[in-house]
């Protein structure tokens, strides 16, 4: 059992993450398969969730798919890669795997941990609220990595919130 | 709910013109945000308060809204306005609409 994770934003403004390297490894895994998936690879049912529709109106839809569609992916694109980016990088000691990341890198880990989250639940057919009462199927991997993002997505908007204060923008 | 809101989700002031100047491009347009059962009522908190502004009261009564009652309003204004407000909700993974007041 790997040591859990600890998220902790600095005075800098920086966050300081370190993970168990069984957590490492997943978010590596994962990282890997979002980015695909977000490059249009998956099931349609994940890309009509990753991208919504703005109108309900088939033309007034086009038309802001044909302005905004490129530059939404590209932004979540570019939120996977420093995600991957961070991921690759930081120290081990083979115990555990510590990084700082930039306020600009942790907005990019929250992207694609959210990302992440939304895949997994449309993959595993999360319906409603009640579909978490029962808790991570500890047999279905992708139940438990969505269960796993779910607390790490917390505690980072958990740190990144204490930033409001300080900055009100 | 706007009016409790500071700094960029102020609605604009908007000419309403009247009778016959009317036209759609002046209906004002609101920016609707849909309950999704994955994504953290944290999260949305969050994404509410990075996007619009709101201190975390407002944001954590409207995140409830959607939570409780499926969607909630939570800026109107011009239509290219709320276009924006609603493609930086999708870049954050938010289910978001604009519709006509």
């Amino acid at each position: 059992m790997s040591e859990p994770h600890a998220i902790l934003r600095l005075e800098s403004g920086d966050v300081a993450i370190r993970l168990g390297p069984d957590e490492h490894a997943l978010l590596r895994s994962l990282a890997q398969q979002l980015r695909a998936i977000v490059a249009g690879a998956g099931p349609r049912e994940v890309g009509a969730r990753l991208f919504p529709a703005a109108y309900g109106d088939r033309d007034q839809e086009a038309e802001y798919r044909q302005m905004m569609g490129d530059s939404l992916v590209a932004e979540r694109l570019a939120a996977v890669d420093a995600f991957t980016a961070t991921l690759n990088n930081g120290e081990s000691d083979g115990h555990r795997w510590a990084v700082e990341l930039s306020p600009d890198q942790a907005a990019a880990w929250l992207s694609a941990v959210n990302d992440a989250r939304l895949t997994l639940g449309v993959m595993l057919g999360v319906e409603s609220e009640e579909d978490w009462q029962a808790g991570p199927d500890p047999d279905t991997p992708a139940s438990v990595a969505l269960f796993y993002l779910g607390w790490l997505q917390d505690d980072l908007v958990r740190e990144l919130s204490a930033g409001f204060a300080e900055a009100p923008d | 709910m706007a009016a409790a809101a500071p700094g960029t989700i102020a609605p604009e002031r908007v000419r309403r013109p009247t009778g016959a100047e009317q036209t759609d491009r002046d209906a004002p347009w609101v920016v609707i945000v849909w309950n999704d059962p994955v994504t953290l009522m944290s999260y949305v908190v969050f994404v509410l308060r990075k996007l619009f502004g709101y201190d975390e009261q407002t944001a954590t009564t409207l995140m409830l809204r959607v939570h409780n009652e499926g969607k909630a309003m939570v800026a109107s204004g011009p239509r290219e306005r709320c276009e924006m407000h609603v493609a930086r909700l999708h870049a954050h993974g938010l289910q978001a609409t604009l519709a006509r007041e």
